[in-house]
């Protein structure tokens, strides 16, 4: 079982993204069985990243090759996006980004793996069907096990920044549900949501995974729906509480943004990474689902508060240095802008505000998707 | 006045509810049996139920009670085809061009088929052209039964829908346009020969213009109101129904084309979740039960060579037709092949088709009669059963349903 789990060396910083896309209809925008047929169209042509199925017919997701430079992973993530576009106008149906969707009932979605979501279902029940949610996953490359677990500690402090810039699920079943981010109250139900324990030598860690495994609690890694977890057969860590936003430009830059902050939290060192660290996580997790970038985050060392969006601020200036270095400065240049003029969450409920209907809604994040 | 006139008078008069009442419930119970016993869609039973009960077995339902349920038919069918054009997206056609291809070619082909069949049986030309237009149309309450009721999704069903759609349009042209050629033979009024199609197309068209402008701008105005909105909708559609029966205009091209307009000129989507809901089901039973019911089964023994030939060129035609095109279009083969039985139920749109030739030419339309009604006949459980099987294999229909 250990050797299973052996840490992967991999290049530190490097880059790999994927997305969970919606795939819609052109009539009522609900989520639509389609699936199987894009991939049949897209599998046909040799094309950037890859495009695999989803749990369900409704869903798609992509994933990006291994990228040290923002620009390159941006490049290809538009020429997946191309693919898809092309193949989805082909079939009549809609790709969209988005954390959920705003109105289907989990009750009518469709299932594309049948042995997999039995087996998910009948541990979970409604909880299968109802995880239905669209996320981004980012992974980050670690040099080895320890700096995984370093990274993953140091990065629980900014997962609230991360949460509230993504945000792109306020509405949810048809309903506003007053989150900015409703997908990740989906993803906190499982028993084995939330935080990873804290060990920050991948021994250490090693000896939890085979006390919860020879217990029966877990078979695999993927058993566990942490915010952040180590993907030791990658050699990464993968930050997962990101909704899928309504943009490839966005997506690339969020994954920018992380990079920058693991290159700060490796060289600088800035904070001292403990277990007192994550006696706010869950508050400051729900602050930034619930508000957003006007969430509040608290740092239970200092006892010091502020809002999301001050935070985020304050931390892009620190880590200036290593934008520099990274060559991220445009990407991270977005991030700025988005803290200081609102989430995807935000203009969803524009949008919608604007006398459309969700319905319309989820036509104009298509139309967003596409890069109109 | 009889001892006994407190009770009432038995049978009740024609024009009376409780028959579509009784109707409805023998349907409904039907289906639902259908589906229990044989796991198979409600839509059976409901032709099921029609023709037990019509003239030609039991005889509850007796030809006046039929004759007057046309108004009800009119709107049922009107209902029918307004959600199917509400399911047409124009612009798939442009995103696609293959596909408004793939739909030329298998209504040119199937039509080029059955007209040479049947001229290989030694009908007469004029009768095997009219008889192969009106066979182009494939049947719309077939087709949204079937999605509605298997909650069915993707690609068969979505170009099942459409290329029913436009297969309508197809046969109303073809038709008239032979009619008109019919009218120059017979007479020489140039007038009636190319006035009466232009008025048909483009007066229907623009009734359905008129219909869809009215009923965006009473969706803006109600605003997010689901129940005001269902009302108005529901109102407008019948209306239309009526004033295409009574300016003798097509009641297909109005009503498709009302659908289809509403839908691309809903650029706010105001109009994009609005649903017929069990009403909706409700006109549906009663479609498929009344037509089932006036369907002449005597007809069968004079028609039967001719229909079955007709159906055997149609499917041939419209299975090169869509599996010609099929890569080009971004269907693979497989589900091309589908997507062609699919298109095989042919109903409604074809009765309709038969009774206009018919109040032009009552002769014509008389053997004309024999043939068609004779295949819808054949077709009338065998087509369904088709296109059933199809979207099942193409895994597009919910397995979940009806439980």
């Amino acid at each position: 079982m250990a050797h299973a789990l052996e840490f992967r060396q991999s290049a530190p910083l490097t880059l790999g993204v994927e997305l969970e896309l919606q795939l819609v209809n052109t009539r009522d925008c609900d989520l639509t069985r389609a699936a199987s047929d894009l991939l049949a169209l897209t599998e046909k042509k040799p094309h950037a990243g890859e495009i695999k199925p989803e749990i369900t017919e409704s869903m798609i997701e992509v994933s990006t090759g291994i990228h040290s430079r923002h620009d390159a992973l941006l490049a290809e993530l538009q020429q997946i996006r191309a693919t898809l576009v092309a193949a989805a106008d082909r079939l009549n149906v809609r790709v969209a980004g988005g954390g959920a969707h705003p109105f289907q009932h989990w009750s009518d979605r469709r299932i594309f793996d049948r042995p997999r979501f039995q087996h998910v279902s009948q541990i979970y029940g409604y909880l299968a069907k109802q995880f239905t949610v669209f996320g981004q996953h980012i992974h980050v490359g670690c040099a080895d096990g320890d700096d995984a677990l370093y990274l993953l500690h140091a990065m629980s402090r900014y997962l609230p920044q991360l949460i509230a810039l993504s945000a792109s699920s306020p509405f949810y079943q048809g309903v506003d549900t007053a989150f900015e981010s409703s997908r990740l109250n989906a993803v906190f139900a499982f028993p084995l949501a939330g935080r990873a324990p804290f060990a920050l030598r991948w021994s250490e860690f090693l000896a939890y995974f085979e006390r919860m495994s020879a217990s029966g609690i877990v078979e695999s890694m993927k058993d566990f729906y942490w915010d952040v977890r180590p993907k030791p057969e990658f050699g990464t860590i993968e930050v997962r509480v990101c909704d899928t936003p309504l943009t490839v430009e966005r997506a690339a830059a969020l994954a920018a943004y992380v990079q920058v902050l693991c290159r700060w939290l490796l060289v600088e060192r800035p904070n001292r990474v403990c277990e007192e660290n994550y006696l706010a996580y869950t508050y400051n997790r729900f602050q930034a689902c619930r508000f957003g970038l006007e969430g509040e985050i608290v740092d239970p060392l200092t006892a010091t508060r502020s809002s999301i969006a001050q935070d985020i601020a304050l931390t892009l200036e620190a880590v200036a240095v290593h934008a520099r270095e990274l060559d991220c400065e445009a990407p991270l240049e977005h991030i700025a802008r988005v803290a200081r003029e609102g989430n995807d969450a935000r203009w969803m409920r524009e949008k919608f505000a604007d006398g459309g209907s969700l319905a319309d809604l989820v036509w104009q994040q298509s139309e967003r998707f596409r890069g109109a | 006045m009889s001892e006994l006139f407190f009770l009432p008078s038995w049978p009740p008069a024609a024009d009376a509810l409780p028959w579509y009442a009784l109707l409805l419930v023998v349907a409904a119970i039907a289906g639902e049996l259908v589906l229990r016993w044989l796991h198979l869609p409600r839509l059976f039973g409901w032709v099921a139920a029609g023709i037990v009960m019509g003239p030609q077995i039991t005889g509850l339902i007796d030809a006046e009670i039929l004759a007057g349920m046309r108004g009800v038919l009119d709107v049922a069918l009107g209902v029918v085809l307004f959600q199917l054009g509400q399911r047409v997206d124009l612009g798939w056609l442009r995103r696609n061009p293959w596909l408004l291809a793939t739909s030329v070619l298998e209504a040119a082909l199937s039509f080029g088929a059955m007209f040479l069949v049947l001229l290989a049986i030694d009908m007469r030309p004029l009768l095997a052209a009219l008889a192969a237009a009106i066979g182009i149309a494939t049947g719309p309450a077939v087709a949204l039964s079937l999605t509605r009721e298997m909650r069915a999704q993707g690609q068969v069903t979505e170009r099942m829908l459409l290329l029913t759609s436009l297969n309508c349009v197809y046969a109303f042209i073809a038709v008239n346009m032979l009619l008109a050629w019919l009218h120059q033979e017979y007479s020489d009024e140039v007038l009636a020969i190319v006035a009466h199609p232009l008025y048909l197309i483009f007066g229907s068209l623009a009734l359905a213009l008129g219909f869809a402008g009215a009923t965006l701008a009473l969706l803006a105005l109600l605003g997010r109101r689901i129940e005001a909105q269902f009302i108005t909708v529901l109102a407008l559609v019948v209306t239309a129904v009526y004033v295409a029966t009574a300016l003798k205009l097509s009641l297909v091209l109005v009503m498709l084309g009302y659908g289809v307009m509403a839908r691309a000129f809903d650029t706010r989507r105001r109009f994009a979740a609005y649903s017929f809901g069990r009403l909706g089901q409700i006109l549906l039973v009663l479609l498929f039960a009344i037509t089932a019911a006036t369907l002449d089964l005597d007809l069968l023994p004079a028609g039967a060579l001719a229909g079955a030939t007709l159906l055997a060129a149609r499917y041939a035609g419209k299975a090169m037709g869509v599996l010609a095109l099929a890569p080009a279009s971004g269907l693979s083969l497989r589900k091309a092949s589908l997507l062609s039985l699919t298109l095989m139920p042919m109903s409604g749109v074809a009765l309709i088709l038969v009774h206009d030739t018919t109040a032009l030419f009552p002769g014509l339309g008389a053997t004309l009669a024999t043939i068609i009604v004779s295949a819808i006949v054949m077709l009338e459980v065998l087509g369904a059963a088709a296109a059933y099987f199809a979207l099942v294999r193409a895994g597009e229909a919910d397995e979940t349903r009806g439980r």
